[in-house]
């Protein structure tokens, strides 16, 4: 199953790259913006912002399909791509700190984690992370990505992707939410 | 008692990692128009490239036109200026040397722009 929806995304790229088939980009779209749209979201925490740049991202991807090697997955490439967006908007943009600031003082003014939602748990877990943490715990746990092809997307050897996790892994123990995820 | 530390680690695991993704867990977002915002903004930027080059050549030639035409009679001043014969050219054709340029400037933006309207 997961190998035809595969051959389908490779299907559709040979369709863009070979003919600059907008139509077959736009299914190509279709099928993966939400988890593109997400894994922003994630990152930047701010459901505008990523929608812009999850736009941004799909016409890099349409600009440079043609190097697309074939290895491993097309979305793990388009969230490479996705991840490059990113990490250039933020060179470009003050906005995005003064959200993870704001984030990141809502996160020390919270006294009772045991009464949060779940995705304040999260975003306040996202805000003690690195952006290359949290982009490596975001692939990982969410786009549910392997070590290798997150380290494919982030340029980073696999050894290096394991213990950015395990660190992840040890704030997380150290911290609230997964004790009360658990138990609760 | 080894095999059971490991098997403590990997269960300790299990459990730490269905958490996580518990934790990072998110509905699918409906694309609601977001696809089809994509693809249009992908259509223009095909276009603005096929037109890009023509315009550009297009523009050129326009500018270039008066001095193009310019150098023409300057040549055919020259050409007239020298003894008869020693081109070892016709000097007929020379007082039709500024429309050939212009014509063939024409012809080469022409050529280029012409791509751009395939489809």
């Amino acid at each position: 199953m997961e190998a035809d929806e595969h051959g389908v995304d490779r299907y559709l790229v040979t369709r863009v790259v070979a003919e600059q088939d907008s139509q077959a980009f736009g299914e190509l779209v279709k099928r993966h913006q939400s988890r593109v749209r997400n894994f922003l979201r994630k990152l930047s925490r701010d459901p505008t912002l990523a929608d812009d740049l999850a736009q941004d991202c799909f016409i890099q991807v349409w600009d440079k399909l043609h190097t697309y090697s074939g290895k491993g997955t097309v979305i793990g490439w388009i969230l490479k791509v996705a991840y490059t967006t990113f990490l250039q908007s933020k060179r470009r943009s003050r906005r995005y700190d003064e959200i993870v600031e704001q984030a990141g003082q809502g996160a020390e003014a919270s006294t009772d984690p045991s009464g949060s939602e779940e995705v304040t748990d999260l975003d306040r877990f996202l805000a003690v992370l690195s952006d290359e943490e949290r982009a490596v715990m975001v692939m990982s746990y969410a786009m549910g990505m392997s070590h290798r092809e997150i380290s494919e997307a982030t340029s980073q050897p696999v050894g290096t992707v394991k213990s950015i996790i395990f660190r992840g892994k040890e704030r997380i123990r150290e911290s609230f939410a997964i004790k009360n995820h658990q138990h609760g | 008692m080894r095999s059971k530390i490991i098997n403590m680690a990997e269960r300790m695991k299990d459990t730490e990692d269905a958490a996580l993704e518990a934790l990072f867990r998110s509905e699918p977002i409906a694309d609601d128009g977001f696809s089809a915002r994509v693809v249009s903004k992908v259509r223009r930027r095909v276009w603005v490239r096929r037109l890009a080059l023509p315009l550009a050549v297009i523009a050129g030639a326009a500018i270039s036109a008066p001095a193009i035409r310019d150098v023409a009679v300057i040549m055919n001043d020259l050409a007239g200026m020298l003894p008869t014969g020693s081109l070892g050219l016709s000097t007929a054709i020379l007082p039709q040397t500024s429309a050939v340029l212009l014509v063939a400037a024409a012809t080469i933006a022409a050529l280029f722009a012409l791509p751009a309207f395939d489809d």
